[in-house]
């Protein structure tokens, strides 16, 4: 386990979610923007409103989700931190027996020890492999919503065209929505990236 | 553990991360102040409860934040962790009591930075922001430091104002109560604590003295709950009373 590249990991984490959280705010103001301005024009702007509705709904989805990611994070910066305690204990048995062989053989329980470190260390690998997964598995999850939420947002571009007198500012609230689902759909690209670097040092490694 | 904020003004911040899942050990509260992106972690606990505190902490800020730590003194539940938080991060400064520096590196960190605080105390700057570390000698340990922020106004106090609360506790000493009975129900799991690890009266009396010409607003100790308010002052009136070093078996 290499301790820095899970520092770099747990950092881009805690950014990401920053940057998540954000992004989603900014989502659910935007949709609330243009429910306002489709109750303002009335029957004018119904199509939109479907639009607009859609995408208030999708992004408390998000927010839903991105709160469930967060429940899976801790955990596994846990195991990573319970395996670094235990290479400790590892290590400073290794050092010993390195300095001294005798102990080998006066001293039979350093090597059993040494041993159950070794399994209880294997078996933590193995739990934040897991969690890693199911947290993948969640971000992979997070990412089809947001691709939804794209989709919904292709579709407000198309209403807002088709609407006479005021599409320019629907245009304009189209657009917002756009590039606050862009950011979410960043954050969480490079979010995914860092995991699957982390998972792909656990699997080289096992 | 969970990680609750204490105090926040813009980009200047304090977190306690509190209620450890581990009860073998004794239970501890860890404290994060962050100040423009640069953060510091007051006595970061024991090596059993670290994978806990590291993923609270994670809650608050991120770890590459960290530029220092303070230990208020010696004992295990405050620094046995150094091994593992310089593992993490070797460019965090540790500042420590001068007099312990033999000794905290028993934890097993021979080449961590540390930073002696002398007797007379100190201080940091993290972020641009300044703290002070406050002499508390013999308040447990011989040589001891609470760290003050004159912005926040909040006192650190390390072992003082410590109480031994049941898992799942409040961080706060209930600040809604404007009676005192909240207090009055806290301080009596505080009692034997301070009788038994406090060792001197006159020590006390000195702190008393010190800590009365500073303005507090949040009192933290690093077991137990948060005095906020009036019950701080309620608490250093509470303590002043208090015959200390008196409760052998």
């Amino acid at each position: 386990m290499n301790i820095q590249h899970i520092m770099g990991v747990v950092d881009a984490s805690f950014k990401a979610r920053q940057s998540i959280e954000k992004a989603l705010r900014e989502i659910d103001r935007r949709a609330l923007n243009a429910m306002v301005l489709v109750k303002r024009h009335g029957n004018a702007l119904a199509g939109y409103g479907v639009v607009a509705q859609a995408f208030r709904e999708r992004a408390a989805i998000l927010k839903e989700s991105a709160a469930h990611l967060q429940e899976r994070i801790a955990p596994l910066i846990e195991a990573y931190m319970r395996i670094l305690q235990h290479q400790r204990f590892s290590a400073s048995f290794a050092q010993m027996l390195e300095h001294n062989s005798l102990h080998e053989k006066h001293c039979p329980g350093l090597i059993n020890t040494q041993k159950k470190w070794q399994k209880i260390m294997l078996e933590e690998e193995a739990e934040a492999g897991r969690v890693l997964e199911q947290l993948l598995e969640m971000v992979q999850q997070l990412q089809e919503s947001i691709e939804e939420q794209e989709y919904v947002v292709t579709n407000g571009r198309i209403e807002a065209a088709l609407a006479e007198n005021t599409g320019a500012p629907l245009m304009r609230v189209s657009r917002d929505m756009g590039e606050a689902v862009r950011t979410v759909a960043l954050a969480i690209r490079s979010y995914r990236h860092q995991l699957e670097s982390l998972e792909h040092e656990s699997s080289t490694r096992l | 553990m969970k990680a609750a904020p204490v105090f926040e003004a813009g980009s200047h911040r304090w977190w306690i991360i509190y209620d450890q899942d581990e009860h073998r050990v004794i239970d501890s509260n860890v404290y994060v102040m962050e100040s423009n992106e640069q953060s510091i972690i007051l006595d970061p606990g024991g090596f059993e409860i670290f994978p806990q505190v590291f993923a609270a902490l994670v809650e608050a800020v991120p770890p590459s934040s960290l530029k220092a730590a303070f230990v208020s003194h010696q004992d295990p539940d405050i620094a046995s962790s150094l091994p593992l938080w310089h593992a993490c991060n070797e460019k965090m400064e540790w500042h420590i009591p001068k007099l312990w520096e033999g000794f905290i590196r028993h934890y097993g960190a021979l080449d961590a930075p540390l930073q002696n605080i002398d007797d007379e105390g100190g201080s940091v700057i993290i972020g641009g922001r300044r703290l002070e570390f406050i002499p508390a000698h013999y308040l447990h340990s011989s040589a001891n430091f609470h760290v003050y922020d004159p912005e926040a106004k909040i006192l650190f106090s390390g072992d003082v104002g410590a109480a031994l609360l049941p898992p799942g506790h409040d961080a706060w000493v209930d600040r809604r109560d404007k009676t005192g009975r909240a207090f009055a129900e806290h301080i009596s799991k505080a009692k034997y604590f301070h009788e038994r690890w406090m060792p001197s009266n006159a020590a006390k009396k000195n702190w008393i003295e010190r800590v009365s010409q500073l303005d507090i607003q949040y009192l933290c100790p690093q077991h137990g709950a948060i005095y906020s308010g009036d019950n701080v002052k309620r608490f250093i009136d509470w303590f002043d009373k208090l015959n200390v070093g008196s409760a052998t078996a």
